[in-house]
């Protein structure tokens, strides 16, 4: 996910009030951690001797405890996805335009929950938490961690909040696989599914970025083998993997409109040189270095690694099989200009889980935003969203001809 | 809360008879959903729609119901022979790009087609092309011809001529007359103005 999703100015005479406070808004809103202190095993064999997940919720669990709906963030993303820290926020959490109260996912009728994901780094348990044997950062000592094993630490967290049932969960990216997950382990759990932007298994070229990624990570002496303090550690290595990964988040198109061949002014306005010349170099060393200061290097290297284990098909045999038991009512979302995730994938999911029988919808949103379009501020979007959520009451028929 | 009310056409109420009860239905061009919608709440079957639009599939959706926004062979190749009890084409047949590939898939992966379309030999419709020599206008084909997606002129007997060319069994029909609510009893091809069919291989 990209760090410039661009929030909407404030419609004028508005001024006076600040966004945080603006109906409509969820507002201020406070993480919370969730600490689970029996052990966890995850899928590798590995276990630990509990964890913490850093969460958010928005509005208010029902007396049925079945208005629940789960966010899943994508692999750079975090547990705030909406609302504002800190009056002084600049931004609102990543998912703003899409929750809060009167929005798609209305928090006046939904209890949204959002979570940092295990081996995460913004407030979960991962590899830059301190080993309780050692008293040191685990590093690459940290469990090989799945998109099931960070299921199953959600899912804990969620019994926690006394949800005995997900009204629905959202994901996009990575979080759709997350949400996939859900259907096929939690079937009874869960209600409903809706994944944008997602697969259920990456393509050799989604791995093969991945890979250059780790590679810029590793082969940055700074890495030692995972073994770095906070404030250390590859932050050349990280730069470059944010870098390269945010092109494929994007689109040829959305790029060109953005940058063009626009050219920065340099001092002397020499093009013999190897500075930054072109407007996107700057902002990809931009894409970089804010990327460094928020995120863990051995966290992208475990999290880019779960996304390139994540086989739905792999587990089960047949994406039908991964899905026989599935309950929950499908919608997957595709964007025509992603090429990381591209439709076609997105169709697979639907199709596989229509011949395994079950209720799944396609949808298809023309947009030259790529990867990153399930951020898109869309009506069309948030109308789909609307309808996969609340559906209206039954059409009654009139039988007069 | 207000109920929103939708009207059920005679075809609609045709195809329901023929619809068997918890049945696996497949529509081709679903639209909006209404007539899986129908068929749902009566026949309670298991439905799922295609089509082309985003409007359409949120508009299923809202419903309930499975949509599948794409190209609907595309759709029916990823399926296996005989995956659906019912394929229905209602009042799309005259808009497929490619008639006989669309109904050779559909006759594979459903046990049974169901086409419904409008009859252009229906005698008004030939004097009016004689008379006014403009585009066909009714509930089917809504707009001007630079407005809508190349259409074919279907008549019935280009249908049953079709229907013996390629071999499919007609299992039933039903043609309606004029009003498109009352049944026609002789010479369809220039009596009805509606006309529905189930076939099968």
């Amino acid at each position: 996910m990209t760090d410039d999703i661009d929030t909407l100015p404030s419609a004028p005479g508005a001024e006076t009030t600040p966004r945080h406070l603006a109906p409509g808004e969820v507002g201020l809103v406070a993480p919370r951690d969730f600490i689970y202190s029996h052990p966890f095993s995850f899928r590798s064999g590995q276990s630990i001797s509990g964890f913490q997940l850093r969460y958010e919720t928005y509005g208010t669990l029902n007396a049925t405890r079945d208005n629940a709906v789960l966010i899943c963030h994508a692999l750079s993303g975090d547990h705030h996805c909406a609302g504002w820290h800190t009056p002084a926020d600049k931004k609102p959490g990543w998912w703003n335009n899409l929750i809060g109260p009167g929005k798609a996912v209305d928090t006046r009728r939904f209890f949204v929950v959002c979570a940092n994901v295990l081996g995460g780094c913004q407030g979960s348990t991962g590899p830059s938490s301190s080993n309780p044997e050692t008293g040191r950062p685990y590093g690459i000592l940290f469990p090989f961690v799945t998109i099931g094993d960070m299921v199953r630490a959600q899912k804990l967290l969620l019994d926690h909040l006394g949800v005995v049932e997900l009204h629905g969960v959202i994901g996009g990216s990575m979080g759709g696989m997350l949400a996939l997950r859900f259907a096929t382990d939690y079937p009874r759990f869960t209600r409903r599914v809706l994944g944008m932007a997602t697969t259920g298994r990456e393509s050799a070229q989604a791995i093969a970025f991945n890979e250059v990624g780790r590679q810029a990570i590793m082969q940055d002496p700074a890495w030692n083998r995972g073994d770095y303090t906070k404030d250390a550690g590859p932050r050349v290595g990280l730069a470059i993997a944010r870098m390269m990964a945010h092109i494929t988040y994007v689109s040829d198109a959305s790029m060109d409109r953005k940058f063009g061949r626009r050219k920065k002014n340099t001092a002397n306005g020499d093009a013999y040189t190897f500075d930054v010349q072109f407007e996107v170099e700057g902002y990809l060393r931009h894409q970089g270095q804010s990327f460094i200061n928020r995120f863990d290097a051995n966290s992208y290297l475990y999290i880019t690694r779960a996304l390139d284990q994540f086989d739905l098909a792999h587990v089960d045999g047949t994406l039908e099989q991964a899905f026989a038991a599935v309950e929950a009512e499908t919608l997957i979302v595709g964007f025509t200009s992603d090429w990381l995730f591209p439709p076609e994938q997105n169709r697979q999911l639907t199709l596989a889980l229509l011949r395994a029988g079950k209720r799944a919808s396609y949808a298809e949103l023309s947009t030259d935003l790529g990867h990153d379009s399930f951020l898109l501020e869309s009506e069309e979007l948030y109308g789909l969203v609307r309808g996969w959520i609340e559906r209206d009451q039954p059409y009654v028929f009139d039988y007069a001809i | 809360m207000t109920k929103l009310v939708e009207k059920r056409t005679v075809d609609m109420e045709i195809i329901g008879d023929w619809v068997e009860p918890n049945t696996r239905v497949l529509d081709l061009g679903c639209g909006s959903g209404v007539l899986l919608d129908y068929l749902v709440q009566t026949k309670k079957v298991s439905a799922v729609g295609v089509d082309l639009e985003l409007a359409k599939i949120t508009a299923c959706v809202r419903r309930g119901l499975a949509a599948y926004q794409g190209d609907m062979t595309d759709f029916m190749r990823a399926f296996p022979d005989k995956h659906f009890d019912r394929v229905i084409c209602s009042r799309t047949v005259h808009e497929l790009g490619d008639p006989t590939a669309v109904i050779t898939e559909a006759l594979r992966v459903g046990r049974t087609l169901t086409v419904g379309f409008v009859n252009h030999g229906f005698w008004k419709n030939r004097v009016d092309t004689l008379l006014r020599g403009r585009k066909l206008r009714n509930p089917v084909y809504t707009t001007e011809w630079f407005e809508s997606r190349p259409a074919n002129p279907v008549t019935i007997a280009d249908f049953e001529h079709f229907c013996a060319a390629k071999n499919i069994h007609i299992a039933r029909r039903a043609h309606l007359a004029g009003d498109w609510h009352s049944p026609c009893r002789a010479l369809p091809n220039l009596f009805a103005g509606y006309a529905l069919y189930d076939l099968a291989r």
